[in-house]
């Protein structure tokens, strides 16, 4: 495991910084060029060899391994698609132009069509081309959305009746939504939550993160959101970089207690609970604002099951999906610096029960307990909170 | 068929009434167990001898007539110069064929007319069988087939022309079969004159397909028999292939070497005591002396003292030799000691005749040839001859298809069955990759390449009647892929001086295509003047070049090697570099040792 949890928060890069940075860049290559010396391109490491985990900062940071790629023959052809990939985000960020990794492909695709000097570029598909981006931003140190690269905005559909959103546009326009206006409609983050300012139209008790974007929908339909102060956000699985920074943004903004209601099983609690509350290994250089260290993980607890006398079901290692949950489980629980960490024993031991005894609850399973009562699912959430029947 | 007339017998007790008629259908049925000539039994089995298909049918007849007439030529110590037509004559008489006419005339020693009827007309009547030589034929069966298939399919005969040296006249008539007592017919017999001093014609006609190429095509069985018998000169005409005539490039004819004696250890019970009667009255000791390869007096001498056979069993005559001492001798023989079977019984082209053949088959770029030395296999003599060459034609095309595999047994093609073959097995169990060819995970290698493997041996275990396959046996097997190993070795040499090259050239074109687009991009995105990027520009060809050095060294490495390989190659075939001197010596020295284009003159006879 790498050493040195030196962690200082990281500001947002503004677009000159970016430019700067990118320049910077390429003129230590030339120069170096110049001299006959073979320019290095180095970036971090991000991966969970080199992943730090330190319970003052809350989540994931990288180590002291660095990538490095020094010019030769076997790398010109690496080094030229980045420069030329860089050339193109750099012009993005002057403009304030916004593409996706796929535009972004197909804007490579053009340039190469257009200049047939550029064909020994081509990308053959968007693979190549995503890969090239991502060493970008690992080199600068920068969110791809800082390159202007932006995802999908997928998950965090968010209700509430008292929270107010100021968004600033790129172009400096402001606007503000209030939620309260929505009716039942939710509102969506963007993927650059960065922009937007948060305040409260009367004090919010808590907000709720719900695995499945359906029950979030179920519960709001219901009337959880008019019967409680509080923001009820979808995460749709696995959360995107909207999601991430959206609640992390809530966090930092709103000083709520944030709470994460999802399935009892390995994979929400190492792919979707552990990436919302520490961030990933993949997206090392980036978590300090993708991820929210505060959020408390609410259930299924193994608990519940037999608290509630929950539907559980066995999980079948036979399965493609839950064997590869289960090993990589396993892998977590001896490798992964969050579990290993004493401060999230509480956690970890829910990852060993599930592995030793291979069961798994559904979220949805507390509809059970009374399944003639609309509102059980939101009691027992309550219940919960009210009761400090969750992990911090 | 005894219990079934026990039953009716029964029947008829229970059954008075009717007793006569039941007691003269058990008669019938006994009457209906008959026995069946030789001739019978093929004509009702041809597909068990190579005449399973219409394709089949006129590969196997070109097939038995070449090879009698090459064992012919070989026998008689003539250089064999045979002549092929197969032609199209209208639509055959059975479904989906064609009636075809096969003609092969050669220069062999030509036939007595008192032995046409048997060489034609009779299964099983062969001068070679069991004899334990290598030759091609062996028991007497493919040419009476082809007979037998004309016959059924077209109701004629075969047309027999034949001389023998010193004839004023040669001989002429049709062979017939009579199937039922396996005897062959002569009808329509007329004296003829005939140009040639001797050599015998054999015509059939008869119902069947031509396929040219593929693996079962004729194409491929010339090229292959031509490949084996660089002493032959072969002039064809096949349906609408322009006629063409490929010459000898070897003046020798191979002497097939005389089979030796027995080995005790290959031998049954039966056939031991079956072998002591062809001896006569002769004393044990020396019957097993004469007669066996391998038993020496030390031999003798250690049955009695280690194995407690009792003297007098070696002392007696043979012919009186009582069954119980018999079987006594013969379980000590079997445990005693002896030197495996010789090898001298094998034939091998030889790897200068191979190297020479190799040039026939096309526009070669290089080749690798291998003769091992006879060893045994199975008890039995065995030798390997591999041959690989890589095609110019076909280079390039990033041909990913499979190597063109020739088989050989007694150097005759085996061009089907391919799969359960031991050659095949042995070519697709060697890691061909860490020659430098390609090949798919437990299969053929791939690319423009032909790889041809003989195996050599007077008793060559086939799979079948129709010898299509060699039986893969473990040792065989084994034998096969240290030959084919080592020839693999030999074409590394070339491979590996090419990869280096390729891989230098490739990375040269790396530099020159990635080089400048780094150096302007950079420059675009800084805005740096045209001085700035040409000093860039120099600074990246320095250093990529520093790259290339070691690629460079590689490769003078691998051209070192195959200089010396080369070297070696030219002391090794020595026959070959004289052949090619005489023939063209400039192209030699010009393709490295490679092979020119094969010179297959082409031209309407």
């Amino acid at each position: 495991m790498a050493k040195s949890p030196q962690v200082t928060r990281r500001t947002a890069k503004k677009q000159s910084e970016i430019i700067s940075l990118g320049t910077e860049l390429c003129e230590r290559m030339l120069a170096d060029l110049e001299r006959a010396k073979r320019p290095v391109l180095t970036a971090t490491k991000c991966s969970l060899d080199n992943s730090l985990y330190n319970p003052k900062v809350g989540f994931l940071t990288p180590g002291s391994k660095k990538v490095s790629s020094e010019l030769n023959v076997s790398s010109v052809k690496k080094m030229s698609r980045a420069i030329f990939m860089l050339e193109i985000l750099l012009r993005n960020v002057e403009i304030s132009n916004i593409n996706t990794k796929r535009e972004l492909y197909y804007v490579a695709k053009g340039l190469v069509k257009h200049e047939s000097k550029l064909r020994p570029l081509d990308f053959q598909d968007q693979d190549e081309s995503d890969s090239v981006i991502d060493f970008i931003c690992e080199m600068m140190e920068a969110y791809r959305e800082e390159l202007n690269c932006v995802a999908d905005d997928r998950g965090g559909q968010t209700y509430s009746k008292q929270l107010v959103v100021q968004e600033t546009e790129l172009d400096g326009n402001v606007s503000t939504i209030d939620l309260s206006t929505l009716g039942t409609a939710p509102y969506q983050p963007k993927n650059r939550p960065q922009n937007l300012v948060l305040s409260a139209r009367e004090p919010i008790d808590f907000c709720l993160i719900i695995e499945s974007q359906g029950t979030a929908n179920t519960l709001v339909a219901n009337g959880f959101t008019k019967r409680h102060k509080c923001i009820l956000i979808g995460a749709q699985g696995v959360p995107s970089n909207a999601v991430r920074a959206w609640v992390r943004r809530i966090q930092e903004q709103l000083r709520v207690p944030l709470y994460f209601f999802g399935d009892l099983d390995a994979y929400t609690m190492q792919n979707i609970y552990r990436t919302l509350k520490a961030g990933s290994a993949a997206s090392l250089i980036r978590n300090s604002d993708f991820c929210a260290p505060e959020v408390k993980f609410l259930g299924v607890l193994p608990e519940d099951i037999a608290k509630y006398d929950l539907v559980d079901y066995a999980v079948k290692e036979s399965d493609l999906q839950e064997g590869r949950a289960l090993k990589k489980a396993r892998d977590a629980l001896s490798n992964d610096p969050f579990f290993k960490d004493k401060k999230n024993k509480e956690l970890k031991a829910i990852l060993d029960w599930l592995v030793k005894n291979k069961r798994r609850c559904e979220q949805q399973s507390f509809i059970s307990v009374d399944p003639r009562d609309p509102q059980m699912m939101e009691k027992i959430i309550i219940e919960k909170i009210k009761n400090g029947n969750y992990i911090d | 068929m005894v219990k079934k007339a026990k039953k009716v017998v029964k029947k008829a007790v229970a059954e008075p009434d009717t007793s006569a008629a039941v007691m003269a259908k058990v008669r019938k049925s006994a009457k209906q167990i008959t026995t069946s000539s030789t001739a019978e039994y093929f004509a009702k089995n041809l597909q068990q001898v190579g005449f399973s298909s219409p394709v089949k049918a006129v590969l196997t007849t070109v097939k038995e007539a070449l090879d009698n007439s090459l064992d012919a030529c070989e026998d008689a110590g003539i250089l064999p110069e045979i002549k092929l037509y197969v032609e199209k004559l209208g639509p055959g008489t059975m479904k989906n064929t064609d009636q075809i006419r096969i003609m092969v005339e050669d220069n062999g020693p030509g036939i007595e007319p008192d032995d046409v009827a048997k060489v034609f007309g009779e299964y099983l009547a062969s001068s070679k069988f069991g004899r334990g030589r290598c030759s091609r034929g062996q028991q007497g069966i493919g040419i009476s087939a082809a007979t037998t298939w004309a016959m059924q399919t077209t109701a004629t005969g075969a047309q027999v022309v034949t001389k023998t040296k010193g004839a004023r006249k040669a001989f002429r008539c049709v062979v017939d079969m009579d199937l039922k007592h396996n005897k062959g017919l002569l009808r329509d017999k007329s004296t003829i004159d005939w140009a040639r001093p001797h050599g015998t014609s054999i015509e059939f006609k008869l119902d069947g397909r031509i396929q040219l190429n593929g693996e079962g095509g004729i194409l491929n069985y010339i090229r292959s028999t031509v490949l084996l018998n660089p002493h032959m000169t072969l002039h064809y005409e096949i349906s609408d292939v322009p006629a063409a005539s490929i010459e000898r490039v070897v003046n020798t004819v191979p002497v097939v070497p005389q089979a030796t004696e027995p080995h005790p250890h290959t031998m049954k019970l039966g056939e031991f005591m079956s072998h002591a009667r062809l001896f006569g009255r002769i004393k044990t000791s020396v019957w097993l002396k004469r007669g066996f390869s391998r038993v020496s007096d030390k031999t003798l001498n250690d049955l009695v003292t280690k194995k407690g056979l009792k003297k007098k069993v070696l002392d007696s005559f043979v012919d009186a030799l009582p069954d119980a001492d018999f079987k006594a001798l013969f379980a000590a023989i079997q445990d005693v000691e002896l030197l495996p079977p010789a090898t001298t019984s094998v034939l091998s082209v030889g790897e200068d005749g191979l190297a020479l053949s190799i040039r026939r088959l096309g526009d070669i770029d290089f080749f690798a040839v291998l003769s091992r030395k006879p060893v045994i296999c199975d008890f039995k003599p065995v030798q390997v001859e591999v041959a690989i060459a890589r095609l110019r034609e076909r280079r390039g095309e990033d041909n990913e298809e499979q190597v063109q595999v020739l088989r050989f047994a007694n150097r005759v093609p085996l061009q089907f069955d391919k799969a359960a073959c031991a050659i095949v097995k042995a070519l697709t169990s060697v890691n061909w990759r860490s020659y430098g060819l390609k090949q798919p995970r437990n299969a053929l290698p791939l690319g423009p390449y032909i790889v041809a493997v003989s195996v050599v041996s007077p008793f060559i275990k086939f799979k079948n009647a129709s010898k299509e396959t060699i039986d893969a046996s473990d040792e065989l097997v084994e034998e096969l892929r240290r030959a084919l190993m080592q020839t693999g070795q030999r074409l590394s040499r070339y491979l590996s001086r090419e990869h280096k090259a390729d891989e230098l050239e490739q990375r040269v074109q790396h530099i020159e295509q990635f080089g400048p687009i780094l150096v302007d991009t950079l420059g675009r995105i800084l805005g740096a003047s045209e001085e700035r990027k040409q000093l860039a520009t120099a600074g990246l060809a320095k250093i990529l070049e520093k790259d290339t050095k070691g690629m460079k060294k590689d490769l003078a490495a691998a051209e070192g090697r195959l200089a010396s390989y080369l070297e070696e190659k030219k002391s090794r075939l020595a026959g070959f570099f004289e052949g090619l001197e005489q023939e063209d010596q400039a192209s030699v020295v010009d393709s490295e040792a490679a092979a020119p284009t094969a010179k297959v003159s082409k031209g309407k006879r």
